[in-house]
């Protein structure tokens, strides 16, 4: 009955080892010095998620941001005419990293497609330990900001993606 | 308490020595008037020993009197014991008196009070500031009257002896009552600077500790030191003038106290060599003259004590000197049943300084009806609800609830008729049930949460929990609950029935989350201790702290070649563990996933020192110890710092069968095997249920959990139990134990219990998810709705399509008010509010 239990690695690195791995090459967390690193490495968990599971739903004030380590997820907005898929995400991306740094209802869903194993990291544990390094807060503002930035930046270099009526609206990196 | 007395701030210190206890204070003075007698007797017994015992050589009448003087002093001495051991009682009494009722009093002031008041300031004052005033009222008519009369019975038989020996010894006191004053009323000032001073500071220390995070965000270090340095500094120069003064008192007083026997010898000798003085005399008078030194200094020292009480009394009562601003019972009347209906007209409400926070504000409600304030925040939204609730005083219109103006209401009047959940709830330590019960116990006045027929009963909770849907987390408190051998026996064997059907029913649908204790597997979410014993201890010595120092088991381990594996594993886990978490305060947060608890971390730390030093066959038997508890509760599955070696699970599995077999031929009843039948005491009731370990925390994979556990524990008749179970969960100080959602869910579930006519809700959702925020919404729809009037500040704006009424605020006065369709058809604020400025150009 415990064939499905999950097959143990039979290799020397810890979990907390490949996290760290892992962590030193993400954008959100390049910034940080190594012994913060290994809090932030410690203090992520690994989820799994089955095909058809929420890591988050819409209008929820989770507070999570996920790493996918495997699988795929697709985010939804779910309004009176029903739900519509807005995108797929996949291995390596790091998905709400601005939940982390305060109260946010989430205006997506957020739903496994496939079987995901994804890296989980909670807002009550980054408040915790970013407490601990107070240099560390500016950096990580200063990584936000810049990701907003480009984001938009890349929303203007792609002219013909962006209809008339979208363009009026933009202007996030205004707020 | 009677309501004429007088408020505790307007206190005299005298007035505590007058409520102090008539019988101790009576006792206390016969004591002392005996003291006296027994202190004057030795002095004619010195007097007789040298004029007539040893004068005329009567060895009989010299060990009578010296009989009686070793009497006396023997009856002095107990009775001084006894003196201080009555002050002592009466001070302490009277301390405790002043403290409850400062205390209580300070509870009922305004909140505005509270705004500009550090906590530290209040907490200085009630645990500091009075203890001198305690010891005041203890020695207020002990030592006065105790001095002053054996002053005199002294002066007395001074003068009995030599009346002009007498006076000049005397003439000196005078001096000493003019001089004295003086210096001590500069230390009174001096004194008050200090007092001042005192109460900033602690106001700065609370500031900077509440604000710690801030202080560490901004990395303002140099900036909080700076203010306190300097605070510092000035107490320091304050406290060294008010010595120097309180000293100079005592240095004034023993010059002159010095100086009288020089007068005693120049004219007392004189005397004796002219035959006028009897030798035996002069003795007597020099130690009387001595002796009436002591009751003299007491006096000092009482007057000195006096001083610091009454300035530190009247400063830290001045301080406190507000009333609060609402009866807090009504007179002879039981407090009223109000309709529900609520009357606001041409409200206002200045804060200090002028500031209009509202201005004239004029709606109404009739029983029943639900209003909704929306608006930017410092729209005084908030501010109009708590005058209605009345927690803040209005300073201008009326607010009229059931036809009562809201400012003459008692406060009884409002807790027996109004609900209140604010936007930050407070829980206060003690269990879930405790804090559900606190507004009905409140209302009913009792003291203690208790059991009494007029609390609500179990169901009545468990409705309110469902209804604010903090059911499951509470359910989830009662799971995680260890039952105990001795009380729980019946209830133990009806979860291993649940367990039989949890696996028929889900067991196949919930095996990815559930590692199932199996006897041939090698089980990644229990410890390693579980691993090999693979059952619960049934004796102290084979828990999991104790079996690291047990013979047995350590033969046991030697035996299974596991000693050396395990040791290595602790110092891997140590090292590991101590180099992320190290440096890192003992919260939750940080320890849930460490092997290491937060109050071993320094002990692990020097040992992780000494690890990377010495080889571990060096190591001393109690390290070796350490690193053993620390492998034996690796549970791979939680602690992520370090990777199980396969080589390791193999032998473990081994040593499981070896150690069931060893086991059950030399201790049989040490252990209870895991086994499907038995109810395993070590592991919680979830665990039990499970019979293994949830693998997860993902909500989605624990709601799963949750649901088949309910549907399970209904068929089974059990939920209420296991949620009553939960209901004791202890929430921790501020409920730090539960999260903010969870303590936000416990407020409204309190209020609603209490099901008052009219129900303010400040923001009292939003620190809830989506789903638990739409079902209170509902339920106020529903339940509510036409049951109680209710006043809700609305941070979201779409919930409140169902409200009756509502009403935009914006700077301090109702904007516009009506429905949701009619405001939204207008195309008003409500509607800028929701769907923002631009759509509405």
């Amino acid at each position: 009955m415990n064939s499905s239990m999950e097959k143990r690695q039979v290799s020397d690195t810890s979990e907390f080892q490949q996290n760290l791995e892992i962590l030193r090459q993400m954008d959100f967390f390049s910034a940080l010095s190594l012994q913060a690193l290994k809090v932030f490495a410690y203090l992520f968990t690994r989820e799994v998620f089955k095909p058809g599971d929420y890591l988050f739903h819409q209008d929820d004030n989770d507070g999570n941001a996920f790493h996918i380590l495997s699988g795929i997820a697709e985010v939804a907005r779910k309004d009176e005419s029903g739900e519509f898929c807005l995108g797929k995400y996949g291995e390596g991306e790091f998905l709400g990293g601005l939940a982390l740094l305060g109260d946010m209802r989430r205006l997506f869903s957020l739903k496994a497609l496939t079987d995901m194993t994804c890296l989980v990291m909670t807002r009550e544990k980054f408040t915790k330990a970013i407490e601990q390094f107070p240099d560390l807060m500016p950096r990580v503002l200063e990584t936000m900001v810049d990701r907003i930035r480009s984001w938009e930046e890349r929303l203007f270099l792609d002219k013909d993606g962006l209809c008339d009526a979208c363009r009026k609206k933009v202007g996030v990196s205004l707020i | 308490m009677r309501k004429t007395e007088t408020p505790v701030v307007k206190r005299s210190l005298p007035s505590w020595i007058l409520a102090s206890s008539f019988k101790l204070q009576a006792l206390l003075l016969l004591v002392i008037l005996i003291t006296v007698f027994a202190r004057v007797l030795p002095l004619e017994m010195q007097k007789r020993i040298v004029n007539e015992a040893i004068r005329f050589g009567e060895i009989q009448m010299l060990f009578w009197y010296c009989g009686y003087y070793l009497a006396a002093v023997l009856v002095a001495t107990g009775l001084k014991y006894l003196i201080s051991a009555l002050q002592n009682v009466i001070g302490e009494r009277a301390l405790a008196d002043m403290r409850k009722a400062l205390y209580h009093h300070i509870l009922t002031l305004p909140l505005n009070f509270f705004r500009k008041t550090q906590p530290g300031l209040v907490i200085s004052s009630l645990v500091t500031e009075h203890a001198s005033a305690g010891m005041f009222v203890g020695m207020a008519i002990g030592v006065p009257v105790a001095s002053i009369l054996t002053l005199f019975a002294f002066a007395g038989y001074l003068i009995w002896l030599n009346p002009l020996l007498a006076g000049i010894s005397l003439s000196i006191y005078p001096m000493v009552l003019i001089l004295l004053p003086r210096l001590q009323q500069q230390a009174n000032k001096a004194n008050k600077r200090r007092v001042d001073t005192t109460r900033t500071l602690s106001g700065k220390i609370g500031e900077a500790i509440s604000g710690i995070h801030e202080i560490h965000g901004n990395g303002s270090y140099r900036i909080e030191n700076r203010r306190y340095d300097k605070m510092i500094d000035k107490l320091y120069k304050i406290r060294i003038v008010w010595n120097l003064y309180k000293f100079s008192v005592k240095s004034v007083n023993n010059f002159f106290n010095n100086l009288s026997p020089f007068l005693v010898f120049i004219v007392g000798g004189y005397l004796a060599i002219k035959g006028r003085l009897d030798l035996g005399a002069l003795v007597a008078f020099i130690s009387a003259q001595e002796k009436i030194y002591d009751p003299w200094k007491e006096l000092i020292a009482f007057y000195q004590v006096y001083q610091d009480a009454s300035v530190r009394y009247k400063r830290t009562m001045e301080y406190f000197d507000e009333v609060s601003e609402h009866a807090l019972e009504p007179d002879d009347r039981e407090p009223y049943e109000l309709e529900g209906s609520i009357e606001v007209k041409d409200l206002s409400f200045q804060a200090e300084g002028g500031i209009q926070l509202l201005d004239g504000i004029n709606l109404s409600l009739k029983p029943g009806q639900q209003l909704a304030l929306v608006g930017f925040s410092g729209s005084g939204k908030s501010t109009l609800a708590q005058c209605v609730g009345q927690l803040y005083k209005y300073t201008g219109g009326h607010v009229l609830l059931g036809g009562e103006e809201v400012t003459d209401l008692s406060k009884k009047d409002v807790i027996h008729n109004v609900g209140f959940v604010s936007q930050t709830p407070f829980t206060f330590e003690g269990t879930i049930k405790d804090n559900i019960l606190y507004s009905c116990a409140a209302k009913l006045g009792s003291d203690e949460i208790g059991e009494t027929d007029a609390l609500p009963s179990l169901d009545d909770m468990i409705e309110a929990l469902q209804q604010t849907g903090i059911f499951v987390d509470v359910l989830r408190f009662g799971l995680n609950a260890i039952l105990v051998y001795d009380e729980h026996q019946g209830l133990a064997s009806k979860i291993v029935r649940v367990r039989d059907h949890f696996k028929r029913e889900f067991g196949e649908e919930l095996a990815d989350y559930v590692e199932f204790f199996a006897e041939d597997n090698y089980l990644y979410h229990s410890t390693i201790a579980a691993n090999l014993t693979f059952g619960s201890a049934n004796v102290e010595s084979y828990t999991l702290q104790n079996l690291a120092v047990n013979d047995y088991f350590l033969r046991f381990l030697d035996k299974a070649d596991l000693t050396r594996p395990l040791l290595t594993l602790g110092a891997e886990l140590c090292r590991q563990t101590v180099d992320i978490l190290g440096n890192l305060p003992p919260e939750k947060v940080f320890f849930e996933q460490s092997p290491i608890r937060a109050e071993e971390l320094d002990e692990y730390k020097t040992l992780s020192t000494r690890l990377a030093k010495t080889k571990l066959h060096h190591f001393s038997p109690d390290d070796r110890t350490s690193l053993l508890r620390l492998a034996l509760r690796f549970i791979p599955g939680v602690h992520k710092m370090v990777g199980m070696p396969s080589i390791l699970e193999e032998l473990i599995l081994e040593g499981r069968a070896l150690f069931k077999e060893d086991i059950s031929r030399d201790d049989p009843g040490a252990i209870t095997f895991y086994q499907a039948s038995k109810y395993i005491y070590s592991q919680t009731i979830l665990d039990n249920i499970f019979f293994g370990k949830t693998k997860t925390v993902n909500p989605q994979a624990e709601e799963k959990i949750d649901q088949s556990i309910i549907q399970v524990l209904i068929e089974e008749d059990l939920l209420e139990t296991i949620v009553e179970i939960g209901m004791e969960f202890q929430v921790g100080s501020k409920g730090d134990r539960l999260s903010g959602g969870q303590r936000q869910k416990l407020a409204i579930a309190r209020v609603f219990l209490k099901a008052p006519r009219v129900l303010i809700m400040d923001e009292a959702t939003s620190a809830l998810d989506n789903k638990s925020q739409a079902r209170i919404q509902s339920l106020l729809d529903t339940r509510w709705k036409g049951e109680s009037t209710l006043i809700a500040v609305v941070h979201r704006l779409d919930i409140i399509k169902s409200y009756d009424k509502i009403a935009v605020m914006k700077a301090g006065r109702i904007g516009e008010m009506g429905t949701y369709d009619d405001l939204v058809a207008k195309k008003g604020m409500l509607y800028e509010l929701i769907y923002g400025k631009k759509a509405s150009i």
